[in-house]
């Protein structure tokens, strides 16, 4: 047995929540040196949260960090760059007008005065040195992902950042740029830096890490040094948890005509998608995020078109069912994205109740705006929203506010066709609840799409569960079938059934 | 035309092509790091002011320039205040500040029309001046001239070779990775607004005390608005300001000769020239790709996390 690497970061009992939802709960965590650590959790597990209270962006409601030992306390980013905690963000925080050298020293210029040869020339080296092929005096706006990954590292290890937290670094990558990144990390851990990779992609984290965390619902569910993981499907086990029934009351409710059908789809990053949905009935749709669950959606409610295959919604094929929008019979979709998508956030709960419905408001070029008050007022009521003054803006809401507020402009519609994505996701349990009654009470009168990275849901939700992967199907199967219910996670993982 | 007629047109469009110069670098300087200023002119006209009633009432000419540079900044720190602290609006702000600064310097001036100030004198720079052509082009001017020949070489140089200019150029194109990399954005913004608030008082001070010795009303005469114009045709670049500047003093200089010498083109179509080319240059410029030098966070201002 050789000795356990030292220990460089010590989180103990890190909780944050944000209002009712606790985002992170009592997280211990060690990070060793020359080490990579994988953080492996679905979307909203909290992972993002944990690595920005490490990079100093968000303070702790309480616990500790010790760097060293020794106690410490990041009030803002630079005090945690300055413990050498350095982060590679999803989204690059790169001058694209500036050359790769000038990035690379911004903030840490070393003195008043700049020296571009010698800039350009220590880039050089440590491109080199690292392994990190780049030219220096590259303008940033005309290199590739990778390349401008590679730059954030650069910028790391000038700072000479012991630990280096990498957030989703694959999702902007091509394989082969993901493969020079995994060899770029092994080689900046055996020289002595600690790595924390944050991922959802279970092959990576098999690959690259030398210890995976798994985080749920904001609390560390297990930690192991990835020898003891057995296998992927393992790992997949411990991400999604074990299932345990919620108790959302179904009443058996008569499936009727299909009102979704689409027929071998492809292209956007799906491959030959086929499913049907009937009125009366809920086909929750699972998968670990990034499967092809967004452009599946983004396709069916109209925001990009199919590339190949067919699409009938309530009878009709996509493009007709576009091109003349009914007002009874439509479709509701209830996004992710609530606040930048499904609502405007500067405007009020009765503007916004309005952007999807104006059935019944309009009376030639006017607005009937004492029937949009009514309307919305009643809408408000029904759904519990808090606060809930029309005149109030949508941004001052909170997420499950926010939702229930969507849910009950889109309901208003009566909706043939429901598209609900990640209807829950965030909220705390007593919303999600109000959620999950208000979407089984709706399939007296129309089919849903769920689609959700929460199995609980998924299963306690829906009459058919559809799960994705790599852009395909894998299987679809009666929620009822528990055999099958069991192997999801393989399933989920890519394993084939 | 001859060189007696070529050699002083293109002196006098030096000396024209100054207020302009100090006016565009200060908006470089204060785009660059964010902060689009449409007060340019209002700062000008506060500069002009400043400068020439300092130097009116000290006789001290070098304390008079000053003034004016340290009133724009002061101008220039509403500007800050309003966008940096309040977060407001920058368009709105900027044009604000144009109305409320040539209000001021109006309001301000009045008893002052028509009073003489000392002001700065043509020097003849030894050797440089007796060169052929180049001598009594560039070299037989007031010393604010020569100044301005040096600023924009120090301000490419800062913003190529400094931190400060480094931090203040990132702060422009995208505040977050500033934020990033450790330091505050918003101090690099108050940077910008400042000290390009400085030059643009610079402008104004050089039309009170060098163009003119005198004080009248409206002396800017919408020399601040070509500022505005000329940083997009200059690409953000300090050195390029420098043929954009000379390029409308010319186009003044000449109108002016043209009027004097009894053309009979009507007056007011001259006085139009320098901003039909200013409409010329902005649609040149646009059409160019201009916009691909346009720092990308002009304008935005940066919230506060969360």
């Amino acid at each position: 047995m050789i000795e356990p690497a030292e220990t460089v970061i010590a989180l103990e009992g890190i909780s944050k929540s944000f209002g009712k939802v606790h985002a992170n709960r009592d997280i211990c965590l060690s990070i060793r040196k020359g080490k990579v650590k994988a953080l492996l959790g679905e979307n909203g597990a909290g992972k993002s949260t944990l690595m920005s209270i490490l990079a100093g962006r968000l303070q702790p409601d309480s616990g500790s960090i010790r760097v060293d030992g020794v106690l410490q306390r990041f009030p803002s980013a630079k005090e945690a760059i300055d413990a050498g905690i350095g982060m590679v963000y999803q989204h690059f925080k790169l001058v694209e007008s500036m050359t790769v050298a000038e990035n690379v020293f911004l903030g840490q210029e070393g003195g008043r005065f700049l020296n571009p040869p010698a800039m350009a020339a220590k880039v050089r080296e440590l491109a080199i040195s690292h392994g990190l092929e780049i030219d220096p005096s590259a303008t940033v706006a005309d290199l590739s992902m990778g390349e401008k990954q590679r730059v954030e590292i650069l910028k790391l290890l000038q700072r000479r950042s012991r630990i280096l937290i990498f957030d989703e670094p694959t999702a902007v990558l091509t394989p082969q740029e993901g493969d020079q990144l995994f060899k770029a990390l092994s080689h900046m851990a055996a020289q002595g830096k600690s790595i924390v990779f944050i991922s959802h992609k279970l092959g990576e984290v098999m690959r690259v890490a030398d210890e995976v965390a798994i985080l749920r619902k904001g609390e560390i569910v297990e930690e192991k040094r990835i020898d003891e993981v057995a296998s992927q499907d393992d790992l997949a086990r411990m991400m999604v948890g074990k299932e345990t029934f919620l108790t959302v009351v179904k009443e058996a409710v008569v499936v009727t005509k299909p009102v979704l059908e689409v027929r071998d789809l492809s292209g956007n990053g799906l491959k030959g998608v086929s499913l049907t949905v009937r009125r009366g009935e809920i086909v929750g749709i699972v998968g670990v995020a990034g499967n092809g669950q967004k452009p599946l959606v983004e396709t069916i409610c109209g925001l990009q078109a199919p590339e190949r295959g067919e699409i009938t919604i309530l009878g009709k094929p996509w493009k007709t069912f576009f091109s003349q929008r009914k007002l009874s019979e439509t479709l509701s979709y209830i996004p992710e994205d609530r606040i930048g998508l499904a609502t405007c956030p500067s405007m009020n709960l009765s503007d916004n109740f309005l952007l999807t419905t104006r059935k019944g408001f309009r009376k030639g070029p006017w607005l009937r705006r004492k029937r949009v008050e009514t309307e919305s007022r009643s809408v408000v009521d029904r759904f519990s929203v808090l606060p809930g003054h029309l005149s109030s803006q949508a941004r001052h809401l909170s997420g499950g506010n926010l939702q229930k507020l969507v849910l009950g402009r889109e309901f208003f519609r009566k909706p043939g066709l429901i598209v609900a994505e990640q209807p829950t996701q965030g909220l705390d349990i007593a919303t999600a609840k109000d959620i999950w009654g208000h979407l089984v009470g709706a399939r007296e009168s129309a089919g849903i799409l769920l689609i959700t990275g929460d199995l609980n849901e998924a299963f306690s939700l829906s009459d058919r569960v559809v799960v994705m992967f790599e852009g395909k199907i894998v299987d679809s199967f009666d929620v009822t079938d528990t055999e099958k219910r069991s192997r999801v996670g393989l399933m989920m993982a890519g394993a084939s059934t | 035309m001859t060189p007696d007629m070529i050699i002083p047109l293109l002196a006098a469009t030096v000396q024209s092509g100054t207020p302009i110069l100090f006016a565009t670098l200060g908006a470089i300087f204060c785009e660059k790091s964010g902060v689009l200023n449409l007060g340019v002119e209002g700062i000008m006209a506060v500069g002009a002011l400043a400068g020439f009633s300092v130097s009116y009432a000290t006789g001290n000419i070098w304390l008079g320039f000053l003034a004016g540079g340290l009133s724009g900044m002061v101008a220039g720190g509403i500007h800050g205040l309003v966008c940096l602290v309040f977060l407001g609006n920058q368009v709105v702000s900027g044009l604000a500040l144009t109305i409320l600064g040539v209000g001021v310097a109006d309001y301000l001036g009045t008893p002052l029309i028509g009073l003489k100030a000392p002001g700065f004198v043509p020097t003849a720079l030894p050797l440089l001046s007796d060169l052929p052509f180049l001598g009594p082009v560039f070299f037989r001017h007031d010393p604010l001239v020569y100044i301005s020949y040096l600023v924009p070489v120090g301000m490419w140089l800062f913003f190529r070779n400094t931190r400060a200019g480094l931090r203040l150029r990132s702060v422009g194109e995208n505040p977050d990775a500033a934020q990033a990399a450790g330091f505050s954005p918003t101090h690099y913004r108050w940077l910008g607004v400042l000290c390009g608030g400085f030059f643009m008082g610079l402008g104004g001070a050089y039309l009170s005390l060098a163009y003119t010795h005198m004080w009248a009303n409206h002396l800017t005469a919408g020399r601040g608005w070509i500022a505005v114009a000329l940083v997009i045709f200059a690409f953000w670049n300090p050195l390029r300001a420098v043929l954009g500047a000379y390029l409308f003093g010319g186009m003044m200089a000449f109108q002016f000769r043209l009027q004097a010498s009894g053309t009979h083109i009507p007056s007011s179509f001259l006085l139009m020239l320098p901003y039909v080319l200013t409409l010329t240059v902005l649609v040149f410029s646009s059409w160019k790709g201009g916009s691909s030098a346009t720092p990308q966070a002009l304008g935005v201002n940066i919230e506060p996390a969360d």
